[in-house]
């Protein structure tokens, strides 16, 4: 098939940019991997991109399609190609490019190693010098960010990152709560009070670009949400962000409405919050608080009250409060489960059942 | 020289990594040297397992695991370096466990082990699919958590050895440009294997033979490199690894009727029998018309959809990624592909090569415990095993000496040869040899070999050799010049190509990965019991034999 890809160079000698377009002649099951090595080969040799394992599990070919973050080696072109679309190919963002498709990871590796990312084991060795037995449930918590293969594509898809370069961002914090949920770890308090410091959990905006674009199924969002859950459990909720979202909690349990006049003093501090009244007052000029804050109950608060007494009856407060998020949903729902074996067989263009011969008989044609 | 250190790892892999750790709980001060950043690294792509007895799962014992290894190999695996690997190999993955490797689990809550080809017992410990991302990752967060430093992007080139010992590395700077020497008292080669020169591979592009070609190049000897391991299970048409863990699982291998033709080639272990095996029997269906597409089908149907997802996730994925197919509801295309090197840089028990100085660990290696074909599940627990004996011995040799130097010369040597490469114009590009090169290895030096193709295959690897000082670098700048890192890679292909092609020929027998149906279909123990080493001498290659070192089985006849 004929595929077109424009790709941003980027010289570092001179710090020229330039978009070029290439035209190639592509096998129709090539990835934009693919592509680029028939770019590199057969037409540009100075073309550079990182690559190695092309299957999806060593990381290295992160880069940017029309804009969106990629593994190079998992996006197929043939559709691409069909609709005659031109693709631009840039590097990957939130990080500097060393020369065209190629970032410097440096900083990225920096936020992954501020993390202690290591086991710092928190059980007594079994004294048969064997293993410690713990279930595959209890492992499954940090199942997800597990899986992480630090291609960067969150962190180049980052808006909390794209403000403050010093927010560890998605990958570390991922990386965070793969220690901090594994049951055998025992130093979740240091974990998360390192984690809860400036640049740390809460300077997450919450846009959730991470959990689209990793290519994994971490869902990078999810991890930052459990390790905020964990802190509040376990205390650590000095920073505003963690205030914040606990009167969330506190003012649905109570009132059963989200008291919004109550969320500066108890998020930020009385000082603050007086020093913000001219703000509040112009808020109260246009309607969009109350003037005088009378807190009311809502009619059906036992549910809400209810609710919280349950999440708390099940230990499900920190991390365990959290569902796994719809990338896992999404991969679960294949649609398998009402199916039988016997009607996979008899499905149309169905390859043939499997038979052992000399025990069974060959299935007539 | 930009720097010095007592040891020095080349290869950031499983063995590389567990090498270095090793070395620097031996207090020795160790660098990595990698042209990949180490999570890159191929091992992170190992999907099914590793092996130890730990039997868990059924009883076992490191002495079945020993016999097991052996038989697989053909008998020309070391029964002495076989014995320690399967005596230290249930120790080395409970120290995984300790560091945190994310193992699957049983009901009881020790880690799980699934069956593998040609074992006698359920041995291999998993990580559902994903078992070399599981250890890739604890090892890298090892070498954190001991701030190792590693010399990333540097393309190791040309091993330093002066005054009769390995004294350093002299590398390619491939992210800021220029060759730099690191100097290290002991250098410890665990740069993987070299599957990049069959078209059809699982390896990544990175597995390029770089340090089997700088051991040969240095004067030392490749051991058994005429065993090219062809993995049953390559997805068509990339060659992109689905696991054995599928057919450990319980998947069939079928032929375009449905038949479970395993039956008819390996009538006890089916699909599960050693993947010489497997590998052949599918050749021999596709050969005899009986494939589809030059395929044939991994059928995991019957699995059901949540085993499916709860134990071969990811291989699911791929072959949804790479092929289209969902194999929850139809069977997947596979046939064999370039896998593994059972033969490598010659080594002793604790890694140390010929040359002093200098160690070898993992597939870059020949210990030797994989002789003729190797085990599933075995690779992986070789780099750990015997990546911490060489980081051991590496370390404890450079503790007990202390000079460092590497002459002006061989510097000023590299660096002309490098600009004479570099400044190369008109010519060849490097990617039409690599594809003849791929081509013509898959078709002449595969799963069935002849003489007559493997003498044209000497002949083409010559002709390609004769070429290839004609190639050229299109990118003549210093930064991420991957057309230059690539030119090389080539060369090393081709060198150790030679190296396996022309041991092929000589040895006039069938034994594991080694098959000449046609001409000499049996083993041979009368006139090849033995290893075969291959040498670079004036430009070509010299063969030897050595001998196979036994301690308690005798070769028997290998069936499954």
């Amino acid at each position: 098939m004929r595929v077109a890809l424009k790709v941003w160079r980027y010289d570092s000698a001179t710090g020229e940019r330039a978009l070029r377009e290439y035209e190639i002649d592509a096998p129709e099951e090539a990835t934009l991997l693919d592509c680029l090595d028939i770019v590199k080969d057969r037409h540009d040799g100075s073309l550079a991109y990182r690559k190695s394992c092309r299957m999806m599990i060593c990381g290295s070919c992160g880069m940017r399609m029309d804009g969106a973050a990629v593994l190079a080696c998992k996006t197929r072109m043939y559709d691409i190609a069909q609709e005659g679309r031109v693709p631009v190919i840039s590097a990957m963002g939130n990080l500097p490019i060393v020369k065209d498709l190629v970032v410097d990871m440096d900083p990225f590796w920096a936020k992954f190693k501020a993390m202690w990312p290591w086991l710092e084991p928190g059980y007594e060795r079994p004294e048969d010098g064997r293993e410690y037995r713990i279930s595959q449930e209890r492992m499954n918590v940090v199942h997800k960010e597990s899986l992480c293969i630090n291609c960067g594509l969150c962190v180049s898809e980052c808006n909390a990152m794209e403000s403050d370069p010093e927010f560890l961002g998605p990958q570390a914090l991922a990386k965070g709560m793969r220690f901090v949920g594994d049951p055998r770890d025992g130093a979740t308090v240091e974990r998360l009070e390192r984690y809860n410091s400036e640049h740390g959990i809460w300077d997450c905006t919450r846009c959730y670009f991470c959990n689209e674009r990793c290519p994994k199924g971490v869902d990078p969002r999810d991890a930052i949400a459990k390790l905020g859950a964990e802190s509040i459990r376990l205390g650590i909720d000095r920073d505003m962000g963690a205030k914040h979202a606990k009167w969330f909690v506190r003012s649905a349990e109570t009132t059963g409405w989200l008291r919004e006049e109550e969320l500066i003093p108890k998020t930020q501090g009385y000082v603050s919050a007086i020093k913000q009244l001219k703000f509040g007052y112009s808020l109260a000029k246009h309607g969009k608080v109350r003037p005088v804050p009378i807190p009311h109950v809502a009619k059906d608060v036992n549910e809400a009250r209810t609710l919280h007494k349950l999440v708390r009856e099940q230990d499900r407060q920190g991390a365990l409060g959290h569902v796994q998020g719809e990338h896992a949903l999404e991969r679960l729902a294949h649609g398998h489960v009402n199916e039988s074996l016997e009607e996979i067989y008899a499905r149309p263009g169905a390859a043939p059942r499997p038979w052992l011969p000399e025990v069974e008989e060959a299935p007539s044609a | 020289m930009i720097a010095k250190h007592d040891v020095l790892v080349v290869g950031a892999g499983c063995a590389g990594m567990r090498a270095a750790i090793e070395a620097f709980d031996a207090g020795a001060d160790v660098a990595m040297i990698s042209k990949l950043h180490p999570t890159r690294s191929h091992s992170g792509a190992a999907e099914g397992g590793i092996n130890a007895a730990l039997g868990n799962a059924a009883e076992d014992n490191p002495e079945i695991h020993a016999y097991d290894t052996v038989k697989g190999s053909d008998y020309i695996g070391d029964q002495d370096a076989i014995e320690i690997f399967a005596q230290e190999a249930p120790g080395d993955i409970i120290q995984l466990e300790n560091w945190g490797a994310f193992f699957s689990r049983r009901e009881d809550g020790k880690l799980a082990q699934r069956p593998f080809g040609a074992a006698g017992s359920p041995r291999t410990v998993y990580a559902a699919d994903i078992t070399g991302h599981v250890l890739i990752q604890v090892l890298w967060e090892q070498v954190c958590k001991r701030d190792i430093p590693v010399y990333e992007e540097f393309f190791a080139w040309q091993l330093v050895e002066n005054d009769g010992r390995c004294q350093g590395v002299i590398c390619w700077d491939l992210l800021h440009g220029g060759l730099k020497t690191v100097g290290g008292k002991t250098v410890v080669l665990a740069t993987g294997g070299a599957g990049r020169q069959y078209r059809v591979t699982t390896n990544a592009y990175a597995c390029t033979g770089d340090g089997m070609a700088m051991a040969l190049h240095a004067g030392l000897p490749l051991k058994d490199m005429e065993f090219m391991q062809f993995h049953p299970t390559t997805l068509y048409p990339t060659g992109i690894l689905l696991t054995e863990g599928i057919r450990g699982e319980g998947g069939y291998l079928i032929n375009k009727d449905g038949e479970r033709f395993m039956k008819r080639y390996a009538p006890n272990a089916l699909e599960l029998a050693s993947r010489d095996v497997v590998s052949r029997s599918e050749q021999t269906e596709i050969d005899e018309g009986r494939g589809v597409d030059g395929s044939v089908l991994l059928d995991m149907r019957h699995l059901g959809a949540e085993r499916i997802l709860e134990r071969l996730p990811s291989s699911r994925e791929l072959a949804m990624t790479y092929a289209g197919i969902d194999p929850v509801y139809d069977p997947v295309p596979v046939r064999p592909g370039a896998h593994y090197h059972m033969g490598g840089v010659e080594t002793d028990k604790d890694g140390a090569t010929e040359l002093t100085g200098l160690y070898a660990a993992g597939e870059c290696a020949c210990v030797s415990i994989h002789g003729a074909n190797r085990l599933g599940g075995n690779s992986l627990m070789e780099t750990i095993t015997f990546g911490r004996r060489a980081g051991r011995s590496a370390a404890e040799w450079a503790l007990s000496h202390t000079t460092v130097e590497v002459p002006e010369s061989a510097e000023r040597d590299a660096e002309a040869r490098l600009r004479e490469l570099l400044d190369r114009e008109g010519g060849e590009r490097p990617w039409k040899l690599r594809e003849e090169l791929g081509s013509s290895m898959l078709e002449n030096f595969a799963v069935f070999r002849t003489e007559a193709g493997m003498t044209k295959q000497i002949e083409i690897l010559h002709g390609l050799r004769e070429r290839y000082p004609n190639v050229y670098v299109e990118d003549k700048g210093e930064v991420f010049n991957s057309d230059l890192t690539q030119a090389i890679e080539l060369g090393n292909m081709l060198d150790t190509a030679l190296c396996m092609v022309s041991a092929g020929v000589v040895r006039k027998e069938s034994r594991g990965a080694h098959a000449r149906p046609h001409d000499y279909p049996t083993r041979d123990d009368d006139k090849f019991l033995h290893h075969s080493i291959t040498r670079w001498k004036d430009g070509g290659v010299e063969l030897s034999t050595s001998e196979v070192r036994f301690t308690k089985w005798e070769p028997q006849e290998r069936k499954y």
